[in-house]
């Protein structure tokens, strides 16, 4: 048994065609075996490199799975395109089903499954049973995962797009209609309700226009949703630009921001984060202002562990009069607008907070909503240490189970 | 081999065996959980028969995982942390079991349910997408033994108790505005007690985890969520 019949049979599964070069090219590899060492370890190296260092980096979603379905390997690119799901994937009931089907006379299989949570997803898999002569610390089941979400996204987008467009758009563009019929009719000789509609014309405009880039961003954020940010982003330069960005604002409302954060690099978009805080910072100062003391929104930076996982979290926060804890979990649905409980309903069209959510859902973060009545509303995006987690690790596979 | 390793051996191995049932019925759950929201939702025929068919197969696991269960404790006097972990395993796929109960009932209820009264599901979407986000965790928490990670599903359901008190107004103000409306409304008020009850079962499986990793029993008391609008906090659902 050979590297080069392991990467033959690799080939077989997953078709990629680097391999060959990259294992001519030499070898920079982790010293550390990420299995228990055991008698046929020795025999499956080729010049002292493992299999499992081997599958650790091969750039395709590869895992190793026993006959039962129970996770026990997945290479480094499995763990960065699929990251939280992967239980839930290989534990689905067609996953199970296609390794019954495999047996010394059907060494291949295929599933494809979709999965709702934590983000919408669908995933092929082929499994190939590896023979017991090369069988991995004794798993049998080598299973390639791509993830084929991007078309589905695509045509799931659009007719949403289309759905809320038509929806949306049909109250003001049938105003303006309305007013345009006036102005040509009834109004065609009266300069000052002229001037009056064209001004409420002018509005409602304005309005169809905002809530068209909303959708578009709402469908961006949607569409690649799926795909796990690989970019790399420092919590106090996000702090600093939403400060910076959101500063005429905040100074048109007359909104004191308040903002506290220390560097601390990890990975993320950068970008996506700071639309992030930018939504949450709006929604702040619109609160804010409805309250009874002086307006104040604040910024503030932390590191924190949630579920195990330390993270750093981004808390907004303001004193207004607070939401009630019935609208808290359904805020995050698109166009759920909080009617004023106390008679001032903000304006808006309750897209910013599910654009949000679809940009937290894919850094693997969590969305907090407090709110106390009289006393304001905090939100706290919280978002998990990717990246500075696998430089402080030593080795580059995580062994599962 | 000597003959120690060799009983530990096989023993490992039925305790392994023992947690592939449990995640393969918490596979079976979660995929009865998504057809049922699925059927509900986007009045999915197809996801609403799946999910009552995967049943039988929940529960034959269930015996299986109870039968071996069982065998384990009396042959092999386990100690400790194994003890626990069987005991724990012994309720979890109760839990899980009633869990696939309630998503089939969900399921069959979508096949009744006459949408044409202009009743918004929107609420319901959500509960379910946090309801199944719960079970999720849960079983993940279950494959890797993770205390923390159960201590925050059971924090976690507070927010589905404040879905369900939502959804229980927003249903009542349809029947009251259209009595057209009641015989949906009270579909879907059993849709969303269901799914509350798929909550609950999802905390008991968190607590089970959590004593079966730690020796220790979570409060009774769990954070409870839909008593009142003056303080709450909440892990807000997905917004699709």
């Amino acid at each position: 048994m050979t590297g080069a019949e392991l990467a033959l049979y690799l080939l077989g599964v997953s078709g990629f065609s680097g391999m060959i070069g990259w294992l001519a090219g030499g070898r920079r590899l982790p010293q550390r075996a990420p299995f228990r060492p055991s008698s046929r370890r020795d025999e499956a190296t080729m010049q002292g490199v493992g299999l499992e260092e081997l599958l650790a980096v091969l750039p395709d979603c590869a895992v190793l799975l026993t006959r039962t379905g129970s996770l026990r390997f997945a290479s480094m690119e499995a763990q960065a395109v699929f990251g939280d799901a992967l239980g839930t994937i290989v534990r689905h009931p067609d996953v199970f089903a296609a390794l019954q089907r495999l047996d010394a006379e059907t060494v291949l299989a295929t599933a494809d499954i979709i999965l709702d949570v934590p983000v919408r997803r669908v995933v092929h898999l082929v499994f190939r049973l590896v023979p017991e002569t090369l069988s991995l610390a004794g798993v049998p089941v080598l299973a390639i995962l791509s993830d084929t979400s991007e078309k589905d996204a695509v045509e799931r987008v659009r007719a949403d797009f289309v759905a809320y467009a038509s929806h949306e758009l049909r109250t003001p563009l049938a105003a303006l209609i309305g007013f345009i019929e006036t102005l040509r009719g009834p109004a065609a000789d009266d300069p000052v309700a002229q001037k009056q509609f064209l001004e409420i014309m002018a509005t409602q405009a304005g309005r169809m226009q905002r809530l068209i880039e909303q959708l578009l961003a709402l469908s961006r954020v949607e569409m690649m949703e799926h795909r796990k940010p690989r970019g790399e982003m420092d919590a106090a330069r996000i702090v600093s630009r939403v400060r910076d960005e959101s500063a005429p604002l905040c100074a048109a409302r007359g909104v004191e921001l308040k903002t506290e954060a220390r560097s601390l690099v990890f990975q993320g978009d950068e970008d996506q984060i700071v639309q992030v805080l930018l939504n949450l910072v709006e929604n702040a100062t619109k609160y804010a202002v409805t309250g009874q003391r002086a307006p104040v929104v604040s910024l503030v930076m932390a590191q924190s562990t949630v579920g195990g996982k330390a993270g750093v979290s981004l808390t907004v926060a303001d004193n207004g009069p607070g939401i009630e804890a019935r609208h808290l979990p359904r805020l995050t649905e698109r166009f759920y607008r909080v009617e004023g409980g106390q008679g001032q309903s903000a304006p808006g069209y309750g897209l910013g907070l599910a654009i949000v959510r679809h940009i937290v859902d894919r850094h693997d973060g969590r969305l907090f909503i407090e709110s106390e009545i009289g006393a304001g509303t905090r939100c706290t995006v919280w978002l998990p240490l990717r990246g500075e987690r696998r430089q402080a690790k030593e080795r580059p596979s995580l062994l599962l189970g | 081999m000597t003959e120690a390793t060799h009983t530990v051996k096989s023993y490992e191995q039925e305790l392994e065996r023992l947690r592939g049932m449990m995640a393969r019925m918490g596979g079976l759950v979660e995929r009865q959980t998504a057809q049922a929201v699925k059927a509900v939702v986007e009045g999915d025929e197809e996801a609403a028969i799946e999910a009552p068919d995967l049943d039988p197969e929940v529960d034959e696991l269930e015996r299986e995982a109870e039968a071996l269960a069982i065998r384990i404790l009396a042959l092999r006097s386990p100690m400790a942390i194994d003890l626990r972990e069987i005991v724990a395993a012994l309720k979890i796929t109760g839990d899980l079991e009633r869990i696939g109960d309630y998503a089939a009932s969900i399921a069959r209820r979508a096949l009744k349910l006459d949408m044409d009264g202009g009743i918004s599901l929107i609420g319901l979407r959500s509960m379910g997408r946090l309801v199944q986000d719960n079970l999720r965790r849960a079983i993940d928490a279950l494959a890797a033994r993770d205390r923390d990670q159960a201590i925050a599903v059971w924090q976690a359901d507070t927010a589905v108790d404040e879905l369900y008190t939502a959804m229980f107004r927003e249903l009542m103000t349809y029947m009251m505005e259209d009595p057209r409306n009641i015989g949906s409304c009270i579909h879907l008020l059993f849709v969303a007690k269901n799914l509350e009850r798929i909550g609950d079962h999802t905390t008991n499986i968190a607590e089970r985890i959590y004593y079966a990793v730690t020796g220790e029993m979570l409060p009774a008391v769990r954070p409870r969520g839909g008593l009142g609008p003056q303080y709450a906090s909440a892990t807000v659902p997905d917004a699709r």
